[in-house]
């Protein structure tokens, strides 16, 4: 088989047990592998009303047909699993090193089941399994859990969880490599519910490549599309995401003090500018990437990865915080601890503004950088009021009648792009499975950065069809496994042909978009019987600013949304039509 | 969102949307900057000359990177080397075909008509991709040494220190592209050129 390995390995904890499947040849063209072969195999193992913290759940560590080749940016595998925050089907991506080594060791997937009696330590070593006690690093946070087994196990990419995974944070991340997170959802807190501290993985099989001279080709015009791009040759090359900062900021969307505001009179000094400038060490990159967006940095004695621009809105303009020195050992306590920055920085200005407010007792203050150290700590080890916060900002605000002040959709906490300067992108946020996504898809390039095509971020033209095309590119671009930063330049077309290059089987623009759809289609449905499905934003940012350039501005949701459902095949209230289902060939249950 | 003057974005505007009309850039083609102190103003990436919005201009640094380079135009790095290398003020950036087509077999236009010989004397044909390092250096070289140069199979770069004047250099090089492709033509079709009186 070229491109996939026809392989899936499966580990059930409970009975400590592991074996090698084959991979099902048409679940792989139906599918690709990744986010798509993840969310199949959940909806097909664990019921939509199961305890995303009981055994029942599972995780699926896949990668796709392109990962560990010379694709650029193909070192990136997706997690699936039951989100312990959203209680839906829930994907999280990550770069780094860990998914080119699970495809080196000759899988498509890692599925995980059960739950182990005591910590574990899985070690997958090309086809050997074993299967380690990991009582030793129990407790450990991820810096400390990696640097132990990276000298115990010499060439192994490692994935792990911190104390927040093992504390059942709900939105308590997976880190690999250096400090490369599986961020969102809190599939690092089922990683912890079923006892699994780490997983490190080492292969030294190549991937075998159907067409190398027409991939050579492909790799001359993507090399030269990456220079031509002025978002991954310049700004994302040169700054790292923190480029963002200032240029959200200047559009008057960048989240101020828990959506407060769409400005911060402080960015400059947590901007990219401000982080080169001040607090850079050097750029790293993932798995065979010429861009090198990932920044390590050094505050005092501290040094580590980040921060990104989700991370500096969340920690910073969030939380008024207007250092960039400040915002990065925030930044390393998260990393360390396994948590999600944006959650975390979502849920604290939630817990902020309560405060403020009267609604709740502790005194908070906006810019506090130290009592938000100290609250980050808190949540990981769910002590005091960590506990209640370590539930996600919409279960914590509705616990204490503060409801409104969560910015989440679905249960996930907000990205840092207000969607009253982007509309498109408010729409991506109500209608993404995952949630209060930025990813799903990323309308900022198409309505601030003009890539493809500049759209009037003020207006809802045309937004839906573009939304939902892009929803579907992108469910298929994170299961070839891809960065999603690829689609600044590449179109459906380079990706079908990147496809059919290695894998030897034809995708076509269409085919790919198809697979993407029926993903996304697949994700509704299993969310839709889990009680999931109201699209929908905070009733905050239906409510024009006050001040800025984006005063005045109202998102009109419910038109978008209307056309939304009819672009999609759905019904009026959003869901997916039997024609429509069976177009795609699922054959599921509405 | 940081200023851009309303004097700056007309000018830009006006000679961008009269290169349009000339038929040297097509939709989304070309880019055009304006350079003022220690900043440029610069069309953004994948804007459209011939109908340039105010949000089209987006302000960079000269002599220092910034997050707003994702939006600028894919140039941004050879305006930003033309405005190191060289004193000038403007930079004009477009694809006019005679030029273009020409381009591909000649490393020099030497202009053939009067005006354009006496103005350009000679414009050389450079390479390099589109948004590399290696184009900016080869463009801004040419243009320490002369008014205007050919990107082979792709554009022209103009710069002076007024808008007005880069302009009628861009309009010159075309021009004479479009006299010396006519002569060969002629020549071609049989006909006996005479030495030009230049």
């Amino acid at each position: 088989m070229f491109g996939w390995c026809g392989e899936i390995l499966v580990v059930d904890l409970s009975s400590m047990e592991a074996k090698r499947v084959e991979a099902d040849r048409e679940l792989l063209y139906g599918y690709m592998g990744g986010r798509g072969l993840g969310v199949k195999v959940l909806h097909d193992e664990v019921s939509p009303s199961a305890d995303p913290f009981s055994p029942e759940n599972i995780l699926v560590f896949a990668v796709g047909p392109l990962t560990g080749t010379r694709v650029y940016t193909s070192g990136r595998y997706a997690v699936v699993g039951k989100s312990p925050l959203t209680e839906g089907c829930f994907y999280s991506s990550s770069g780094g090193f860990f998914g080119a080594s699970l495809k080196k060791a000759g899988l498509d997937a890692l599925v995980v089941r059960g739950r182990a009696e005591r910590p574990a330590l899985l070690v997958v070593d090309d086809r050997d399994v074993e299967f380690r006690d990991a009582a030793w690093l129990w407790g450990k946070g991820t810096r400390e859990t990696r640097k132990e087994l990276r000298r115990e196990l010499k060439g192994f990419s490692v994935a792990c969880i911190g104390p927040a995974g093992e504390n059942l944070v709900r939105y308590a991340c997976i880190l690999n490599d250096v400090s490369n997170a599986a961020g969102r959802g809190g599939l690092g807190a089922v990683m912890g519910s079923k006892r699994l501290k780490a997983i490190a993985v080492r292969g030294s099989r190549e991937v075998e490549v159907a067409d190398e001279d027409v991939l050579d080709e492909l790799m001359d015009k993507a090399r030269n599309r990456f220079i031509w791009n002025p978002v991954l040759s310049k700004a994302l090359s040169y700054y790292g995401t923190s480029a963002l900062v200032n240029v959200i900021n200047e559009h008057g969307i960048l989240p101020t003090k828990n959506f407060q505001q769409g400005y911060f009179s402080m960015a400059e000094e947590i901007s990219g500018e401000a982080l080169r400038e001040r607090i850079l060490v050097r750029k790293s990159s993932c798995f065979n990437c010429p861009v090198g967006c990932k920044r390590i940095t050094r505050v005092g004695e501290l040094e580590g990865e980040g921060p990104e621009y989700e991370t500096i809105g969340a920690l910073g303009s969030m939380l008024a915080i207007g250092s960039i020195e400040e915002v990065a050992e925030i930044n390393y306590l998260c990393n360390d601890l396994g948590l999600d920055t944006i959650s975390t920085g979502v849920t604290v200005a939630c817990a902020v503004e309560l405060s403020e407010r009267g609604i709740i007792g502790e005194k908070f203050r906006w810019g506090d950088s130290e009592r938000v150290k100290g609250l980050v700590v808190d949540v990981a080890y769910r002590r005091g009021l960590g506990d209640k916060l370590a539930e996600g900002s919409k279960r914590f605000a509705e616990s204490i009648g503060g409801g409104e002040y969560a910015m989440h959709v679905k249960r996930l906490e907000l990205a840092m792009y207000d969607p009253r300067g982007a509309f498109g992108q408010g729409l991506g946020y109500a209608t993404a499975n995952r949630g209060g996504c930025h990813l799903n898809p990323y309308m900022v390039a198409v309505e601030i950065f003009g890539v493809p095509h500049l759209m009037d971020r003020f207006s809802a033209a045309g937004k839906a069809s573009i939304v939902a095309y892009l929803q579907n590119l992108s469910a298929a671009v994170d299961s070839m496994v891809l960065c999603k930063f690829t689609m600044f330049e590449f179109d459906d077309e380079m990706y079908a042909r990147f496809l059919s290059a290695v894998t030897g089987v034809e995708f076509t623009q269409e085919t790919v978009v198809t697979v993407g759809e029926r993903i996304w289609n697949l994700e509704r449905i299993y969310n839709l019987k889990a009680g999931i499905g109201e699209d929908r934003l905070p009733e905050r940012l239906l409510t024009p600013m006050e001040e800025g350039v984006c005063a005045g501005r109202n998102i009109p949701l419910g038109e978008m949304l209307k056309e939304y459902y009819r672009v999609r095949g759905w019904s009026e209230d959003g869901k997916p039509r039997r024609e429509k289902l069976e177009s795609l060939g699922l054959e599921v249950e509405t | 969102m940081t200023k851009v003057p309303s004097y700056v974005y007309e000018e830009l505007r006006d000679y961008c949307s009269r290169m349009a009309r000339r038929g040297y850039v097509t939709a989304h083609g070309g880019n055009a900057s304006i350079r003022s102190g220690d900043v440029m103003w610069i069309t953004r990436h994948a804007s459209s000359l011939e109908d340039l919005k105010l949000s089209d201009v987006i302000q960079v640094y000269v002599d220092k990177h910034s997050g707003f380079e994702a939006l600028a135009s894919t140039e941004t790095i050879v305006h930003r080397e033309i405005y190191l290398r060289t004193p000038n003020l403007a930079v004009l950036h477009a694809h006019p075909p005679y030029s273009v087509a020409l381009s591909l077999f000649i490393d020099e236009l030497v202009p053939p008509d009067a005006e354009g010989n006496y103005v350009l004397k000679s414009v050389p044909v450079v390479g390099g991709k589109p948004g590399s390092e290696e184009l900016a250096v080869n463009v801004a070289e040419a243009l320490r040494r002369g008014q205007a140069v050919v990107v082979r199979n792709h554009g022209v770069f103009t710069a002076a220190k007024f808008t007005d004047v880069a302009y009628q250099y861009m309009c010159m090089v075309e021009h004479s592209a479009e006299i010396a492709y006519l002569s060969m033509m002629l020549e071609a079709s049989g006909m006996k050129k005479k030495r030009p009186n230049l």
